[in-house]
């Protein structure tokens, strides 16, 4: 019984080589260039093998950055990740100090993101009234005060015998192996996101929840999962945390939420859910590791890179705002 | 029936009742485990000595969560005023006590304009906003002090304000504390902060503006973080970068646990100001029942976490209630 | 008389993005009377409130107030000028007292503090005046919708206006409680107050108001003396046509059962719900609002937990836990609220479409979507309701009111093993043009044998569309009528409490 008028609707899509220039990450991708020109201008060793070489202190952060990335989609997000990064580097750390192998230590870190994403998952989907906003910052504290208790009143610990982690901090060629797994989980993360319709149960859940239920998608469940992965993307997290730092204490993972939060939205992913992809996140998270490198080579004050990157987060979240209220306007001006 | 609601009424809508049953039992168990050292004048002016900050701070994050909002870059706004005046007095460019704290305020409130104006116009969710702000006042913080501190000699006359024995810090408390017991019982912009939190559409409707109250609490939240900034140079007699890192959570605490509701309207300055002295209480006594100092942060976030939950139930409860007092 | 005129409207002109809300619209509203306003859902009426009362700026038109033009910039100049609206669901301050809730705005003031006590009093004072049963320091949250209303006339008085507008205000309230709003509205019109009465419900229209005006399709249609008006032009003054050509039912041979459910229960929301639905039948489920009609077929649908409760679907019995089992079992539901339950606005229609079986297209153990499958299924789909759209890929919410729920049921029908349809208020808020292709729809499908449930509030849609009528109230089946025996005054009796009610008017 095809439509009565007889209407057709277009059903090819098209894209356009100028839209994807214009987009988002077209642009994230000349800020890119520029970090990287930056860095050349101002330090002299600032090269593509000193680039890999001092990557791994920045890129465990890129692992949470993906499963953050996934949390901003579904309109939720999660405060409590440098908590469990605490956490679960400071256990690690006492199992490789135990006599645990490597793989007993990496069974502990991310066994302990694993179960901290579980009691934030199971909170927030038992107890559906409460923003994650407010159980992650209440979880955060006791994530960070159970490391604190177990690490007891010196705050810190060291791995007594470092060579346990140290096959996690090799190089391949002129590449740090953690640079490898951070390139899998982002063919993971960016295929799930774009080309499954896991990815799009994100999205549906992240643009109108209500409505995803009503379509049968398992809302609840979809957010247990997010969580679960991004306390596992901790615990990975804070492995090769371990394998630069060789220890840990109660600072440890301090501001970390807020560095992948900014990386995702520098990257496109808007807060309020729904909107963004993972590509322009990872350019942004590359972005930002490499701006940090620069400026380390250059012994610039460590500090400052925080109110870059705050800068950055405001400015990426105003960013869209500033062009609909300038939009409005002219709008406006047509009209009248 | 009648009965069953006025039981639920007494019990949820007096907050402040069964928050002062707690606390009085809290004290006594306190005083019975401590063999009865607790309860001492000495003590009790250390309890509000040493969690003046996290007092004062309480007031201004009331406000913001009774707009449904969040700011956890009081901290950090703390440091970065603090900060500027430990250097003020290191340099020996300024030393006037008075002034000094008129700067802290400030810069607070400039800060805390900030926050609200991209909150309000930028239309940013409040906790990244504030997150971003958490990042740049801190690290201006740690930029403009070169790694350097500003240490007991050189704010030493500054310090006398809020030394031990002074009644500096518990004058400015118990000024806070009225005015705003005064302004948010018996004023319109008052009012205005609750009608926004609980309904920020009706709020337009009835001709309040929504934004430039919204700015208005971020601003007194930073006041109030300036004055804190220079409050906590004065009583710890030193400036540095990273002080009080991370004691946001112990403010919004507070509020919680007296009875602030995180999603707006709901809250009190009574609730607050005992919510913050039950934090402070149970900070106290802690080492009394034989636990170490790292417990507390473990202790507190079970505390909030429980208190948020129970928080939930409570609600379920009393729908549930509702729901079975409807004939069918 | 007719000269005195308090408030005047002319040529009223909004337009919203895509759609004409108001076209050169006029009203008039004498001192001193009260005045319905009817139309249809869509046809305007919410949209010339919000002109009214300065939540909306019209593009043309003028606006005299006691002969005097006037602009309103924003809601706050309407209250200044005397005029005062009270909606359906009443926007308030649930934490706050009530007394609160009236002041909010205007409270007393003495040196700078508020006069709690004063304000109280003077509360205390409106509500005994509108014979309130509840006190002005009880908390605003705790009242029932028919006690807000109140609260919102009490503050309407407050503000001291001349014009009060009662937005369906008897839309949500139980019969008695309608009454007792009857009451009030002839006290304010007595003591002076003018009065625009929006409903659509007849009943509410005979009782309180001198004149009545129409509006359709954004249209003005005409004004009219109640005592002169009949029903029968009244309805073709709104619907703009005679009822019966306006329902395309199909005689169909009714089927074997293909869906049942009974003893359906959820404490405080409805208790011991039987209904049956065979293939080829339309089965209408009306009520007032309130009746639990939404939440016993969500319920079914699993949207929400029941306490207890059998579905049946072919006879055999199915288990429902959530929204994908009860798809899985053929039963699909068409939400009532196209745009918060229905779609992703912000989504291409295509998406929105192929949502609900993107699994069943997937490819491989990842799942990877397959978008030309679905590209090619969403278009047929979409072609086959007709919409009006050019691309598979524009946002939904580029459409109107009518071809977004065109949408919604391209969506529904998407899924193919499709047994029975539950359609919650279908035609809501739809023009007339779509409001029919809708039905011809529902037509088509009974034809093939599907089993279709509508829950709709619009009686002529309901003896129009439905082979079988049942009624709910308070949360139960109150009756079940065949289409030869079901007028809508017995329907409107059924729906009402009955018993129960007169009772409680006794006791007053």
């Amino acid at each position: 019984m095809a439509g009565k008028s007889g209407r057709e609707i277009n059903a090819v899509p098209q894209n356009s080589v100028k839209q994807k220039i214009l987009s988002w990450e077209g642009g994230l991708v000349i800020i890119f260039v520029a970090v990287l020109i930056l860095g050349a201008v101002i330090s002299p060793t600032y090269n593509f093998f000193s680039v890999f070489r001092e990557m791994p202190k920045y890129l465990c952060e890129i692992f949470m950055m993906f499963a953050m990335g996934y949390i901003l989609i579904i309109a939720e997000i999660d405060i409590s990740v440098g908590a469990i990064v605490c956490l679960a580097a400071t256990l690690g750390c006492f199992a490789g100090n135990a006599g645990a192998p490597l793989a007993g230590v990496i069974a502990v870190c991310i066994g302990v993101g694993f179960l901290a994403g579980c009691l934030n998952g199971v909170i927030l989907t038992h107890f559906t009234e409460l923003p994650s906003m407010i159980v992650t910052l209440g979880t955060q504290i006791i994530f960070r005060g159970i490391a604190e208790v177990s690490l007891g009143s010196g705050g810190s610990v060291s791995m007594s015998n470092s060579k346990i982690i140290m096959p996690l901090a090799t190089m391949v060629g002129p590449f740090p192996l953690v640079f490898f797994f951070v390139a899998i989980a982002a063919v993971i993360f960016i295929f799930s996101l774009s080309r499954t319709t896991f990815g799009r149960k994100l999205y549906a859940v992240g643009s109108n929840h209500t409505a995803a239920h009503y379509a049968g998608i398992p809302v609840q469940k979809i957010r247990m999962i997010c969580f679960v992965l991004i306390g596992t993307m901790a615990g990975v997290c804070a492995l090769f945390y371990l394998s630069t730092t060789f220890g840990a204490n109660t600072t440890t993972g301090q501001g970390y939420e807020m560095d992948v939060i900014a990386m995702c939205v520098f990257g496109g992913i808007a807060t309020t859910g729904g909107k963004g992809n993972l590509i322009g996140a990872t350019i942004a998270g590359f972005t930002i590791v490499c701006l940090r490198i620069a400026l380390g080579q250059r012994n610039i004050n460590t500090q400052l890179i925080l109110v870059i990157i705050g800068l950055l987060l405001i400015i990426s979240v105003l960013i869209p705002r500033i062009s609909e209220v300038l939009g409005n306007r002219k709008r406006r001006a047509v009209q009248g | 029936m009648q009965q069953k609601k006025s039981f639920w009424k007494r019990l949820t809508g007096s907050r402040e009742a069964s928050l002062v049953l707690i606390l009085v039992a809290l004290l006594i168990v306190v005083t019975i485990l401590s063999g009865g050292t607790f309860l001492t004048p000495s003590n009790i002016s250390q309890i509000f000595r040493n969690n003046a900050l996290t007092m004062l701070m309480a007031l201004g994050m009331l406000c913001v969560l009774l707009t449904a909002g969040i700011d956890i870059s009081i901290t950090s706004i703390l440091a970065f005023s603090g900060m500027t005046i430990g250097l003020l007095q290191k340099y020996d460019i300024l030393h006037n006590t008075f002034l000094l704290f008129l700067i802290a305020a400030l810069i607070g409130t400039g800060c805390g304009l900030l926050n609200g104006l991209i909150i309000s116009k930028g239309k940013v969710a409040p906790i990244i906003c504030t997150m971003g702000g958490m990042y740049i006042w801190r690290g201006l913080a740690y930029v403009i002090s070169n790694n350097n501190w500003a240490s007991g000699a050189d704010v030493s006359g500054f310090s006398d304000f809020g030394k031990d024995g002074s009644v500096g810090p518990y004058i400015i408390l118990a000024i806070a504390y009225v005015v705003f017991f005064i302004v948010m019982k018996w004023t319109t912009f008052g009012r205005r902060i609750y009608a926004v939190g609980s309904n920020a559409e009706a709020a337009e409707v009835s001709g309040i503006n929504v934004d430039k109250v919204i700015s208005l609490v971020y601003m007194i939240m930073g006041l109030l973080a300036g004055l804190s900034g220079a409050l906590s140079v004065s009583i710890y007699a030193s400036a540095q970068p990273n002080m009080q890192y991370g004691k946001e959570m112990d403010v919004i605490a507070a509020c919680v646990i007296g009875g602030v509701s995180m999603n707006g309207g709901r809250g009190s300055v009574v609730g607050t100001f005992l919510g913050a002295l039950f934090y402070a209480i149970v900070a106290k006594a802690l080492p009394l029942v034989g636990l170490e100092s790292i417990w507390q942060n473990l202790i507190k976030g079970i505390i909030v976490l429980a208190v948020v939950l129970l928080n939930v139930l409570t609600q379920r409860a009393m729908d549930r209630a509702n729901l079975e007092r409807r004939e069918l | 008389m007719s000269d005195d005129l308090i408030l005047e409207l002319k040529g009223i002109t909004k337009i919203f993005p895509g759609v004409k809300a108001l076209d050169q619209v006029q009203f008039q509203l004498r001192r001193g009377e009260v005045h319905a306003l009817m139309g249809e859902n869509g046809a305007g009426k919410s949209t010339f409130i919000k002109v009214i009362t300065g939540v909306h700026r019209a593009e043309e038109g003028h606006m005299y107030l006691n002969g005097q033009e006037v602009h309103f910039k924003g809601p706050k100049d309407a209250l200044e000028a005397g005029i005062a609206a009270v909606y359906q669901h009443p926007t308030t301050y649930p934490e706050l007292t009530v007394t609160e809730n009236i002041f909010m705005g205007h409270e007393f003031k003495k040196n700078g503090l508020i006069q709690w006590r004063a304000m109280n009093q003077e509360a205390k004072k409106l509500l005994d005046r509108l014979d309130a049963d509840f006190k002005p320091t009880e908390e605003m949250g705790a009242l029932s919708v028919a006690q807000q209303q109140m609260v919102e006339i009490a503050k309407a008085l407050s503000t001291n206006a001349k014009i009060i507008i009662l937005d369906e205000p008897t839309a949500a309230l139980a019969a008695n409680e309608s009454q007792r709003l009857y009451r009030i509205v002839d006290q304010l019109r007595d003591e002076g107050v003018s009065i625009i009465f929006i409903s659509h419900r007849m009943e509410d229209m005979y009782r309180v108001a001198s004149r009545v005006t129409v509006f359709r399709d954004a249209h003005y249609i005409g004004t009219y003396d109640v005592d002169k008006i009949t029903t029968p032009d009244l309805i073709k003054a709104m619907v703009g046509r005679e009822i019966s050509d306006m329902y395309p039912k199909p005689d169909v041979e009714i089927g074997k059962e293909v869906f049942r459910f009974e003893g359906m229960t959820r404490t405080g929301y409805f208790k011991d719900v039987a209904m049956t639905v065979h293939a080829g039948e339309i089965v209408g489920v009306t009520g007032l609002v309130g009746a639990g009609r939404t939440e016993t077929l969500e319920a079914v649908c699993g949207i929400t937990k029941a306490d207890s409760g059998h579905v049946f679907v072919d006879g055999k019995e199915v288990h429902i836990k959530k929204p994908a089992d009860a798809m899985k079992a053929g039963i699909v539901l068409l939400p009532e609220n196209r745009q918060t339950q229905g779609l992703i606005l912000r989504w291409g229609l295509g998406d929105n479409v192929i949502l609900p079986i993107q699994d069943e297209l997937a490819k491989g153990p990842f799942k990877v979507k397959n978008e030309k499958k679905e590209r090619e299924l969403s278009k047929k789909y979409l072609e086959e309701v007709d919409t009006k759209a050019v691309t598979i890929f524009d946002p939904a919410s580029s459409l109107s009111g009518g071809n977004q729920q065109k949408v919604v049921v391209a969506k529904a029908l998407v899924q193919d093993n499709m047994k029975v349809l539950i359609m919650d208020e279908p035609t809501k808020g739809v023009d007339v043009g779509a409001k029919a292709e809708i039905y011809s729809i529902m037509g088509d499908l009974a034809k093939k044998g599907y089993g279709i449930l509508m829950i709709s509030s619009e009686m002529p849609e309901i003896l129009g569309m439905s082979d079988r009528i049942y009624t709910m109230c308070k949360g139960r089946v109150t009756g079940c009528l065949d289409r030869r025996d079901a007028t809508q005054e017995l329907l409107l009796e059924m729906s009402m409490e009955k018993g129960n009610n007169e009772k409680k008017e006794a006791a007053e």
